[in-house]
């Protein structure tokens, strides 16, 4: 499917089971926290290929990324994406340490990072494929911390969103106790939007 | 500081020499204008430069040829039609002979799963034109997994690297 015909309806769908994702991925974050997790209203967003590295602050500002390709029924990807500062407040908190403590990013604050968002990945997709009566899991996640333009541009041309539009689903998990800040995209092939929105019966 | 903590904003402010290229656009520039693209990542950033007019052209590839993608859409996204598009916006007709490139970026952001990546698929096309074009490749800083930004200035041809894992580099 071309993401650029997306009905109105079909873009609302996407919404909804953006939020359904995120309010298990929130769920799960709570857990491990074991704080309350705030999220806000995903937003979906189809956008020119050339704007995308300028979402979240510009091309050139510093994030750390999980990325994990989505295997099964749904191709695509998930990626989640925090600014340095609040990647490590995650690492503290998952330690059950006074946040502020982790002064840098090492293997330890790297490694319980991508375990966490693996877990949040997975609640996310597993939400999506349990409501859609698919079978998907996530890849193996992978890590990055760079440039988020490089890293945005990198996962949209590797999922395939080799069309000039790119189709984005974020979402925003905020800690409530300490401010931690936190993004999940869901960026879905554009050629397996046509498999979620059929199950889901909007065509 | 970081090296990154001094990266410039060109992308949100640019002042009035600065032509910035964005992801699947190319341009050509006269000094005293600096030709900038950001954040290289699989994408290829790729610099031509006429030393003796003092011109240059950039173009930011995303994807070797159109075949690799269903929509065509904004074709200057290809590295098959973007360099030779380039070659002869820069040259208005006169010869290419005095051209030189420069190349960055091509890298793989994260972990590769054994294909051959985007990444270097890119830099192989992109120098498989310059090939064809006759364009001698005087510099590249290709590859890795680290994203890129890149700067040309036009009086001297210098094609400034910058990335946060290895501050800035000069080509």
């Amino acid at each position: 499917m071309d993401p650029t015909h997306l009905s109105p309806l079909q873009m609302d769908a996407l919404g909804e089971v953006g939020s359904i994702g995120a309010g298990h991925a929130a769920t799960a974050l709570s857990q491990l926290l074991g704080t309350a997790v705030d999220i806000e209203v995903p937003v979906i967003r189809l956008l020119p290929v050339a704007e995308v590295p300028t979402v979240l602050g510009g091309p050139e500002n510093l994030v750390g990324a999980v990325y994990s390709r989505l295997l099964g029924d749904l191709s695509g990807a998930l990626l989640f994406v925090q600014p340095r500062k609040d990647l490590l407040v995650l690492a503290d908190l998952l330690r059950s340490r006074e946040p502020g403590t982790a002064k840098s990013l090492g293997a330890s604050e790297e490694g319980l990072v991508v375990h966490a968002a693996g877990v949040l990945q997975s609640a996310y997709i597993a939400a999506i494929a349990r409501l859609a009566e698919l079978a998907v899991l996530p890849g193996p996640p992978q890590f990055a911390f760079d440039m988020i333009g490089a890293i945005l541009e990198f996962v949209t041309i590797e999922v395939g969103m080799k069309a000039d539009s790119a189709i984005l689903i974020t979402t925003r998990f905020l800690a409530t106790e300490t401010v931690v800040d936190a993004s999940l995209f869901y960026l879905p092939d554009p050629d397996s939007l046509d498999v979620l929105l059929g199950r889901l019966g909007i065509v | 500081m970081t090296p990154a903590a001094d990266m410039g904003d060109h992308w949100r402010q640019p002042d009035k020499n600065t032509l910035l290229i964005v992801t699947g656009e190319l341009a050509v520039g006269v000094h005293p204008q600096v030709l900038v693209t950001p954040a290289l990542g699989s994408c290829v950033g790729v610099t031509l430069w006429d030393a003796f007019q003092r011109r240059g052209g950039m173009a930011h590839v995303m994807l070797p040829s159109p075949s690799d993608s269903r929509s065509q859409g904004l074709a200057d996204r290809f590295a098959s039609v973007a360099i030779p598009r380039l070659a002869e916006m820069l040259a208005q007709g006169t010869s290419t002979r005095r051209f030189v490139a420069k190349i960055a970026g091509g890298a793989t952001m994260f972990g590769n799963d054994g294909s051959v990546s985007i990444g270097s698929r890119n830099v192989a096309e992109v120098k498989r034109q310059l090939a064809l074009a006759r364009i001698p490749l005087v510099a590249e800083d290709t590859g890795g997994a680290h994203a890129r930004t890149i700067e040309l200035h036009l009086d001297t041809g210098l094609l400034v690297v910058r990335s946060y894992r290895f501050g800035i580099k000069d080509l």
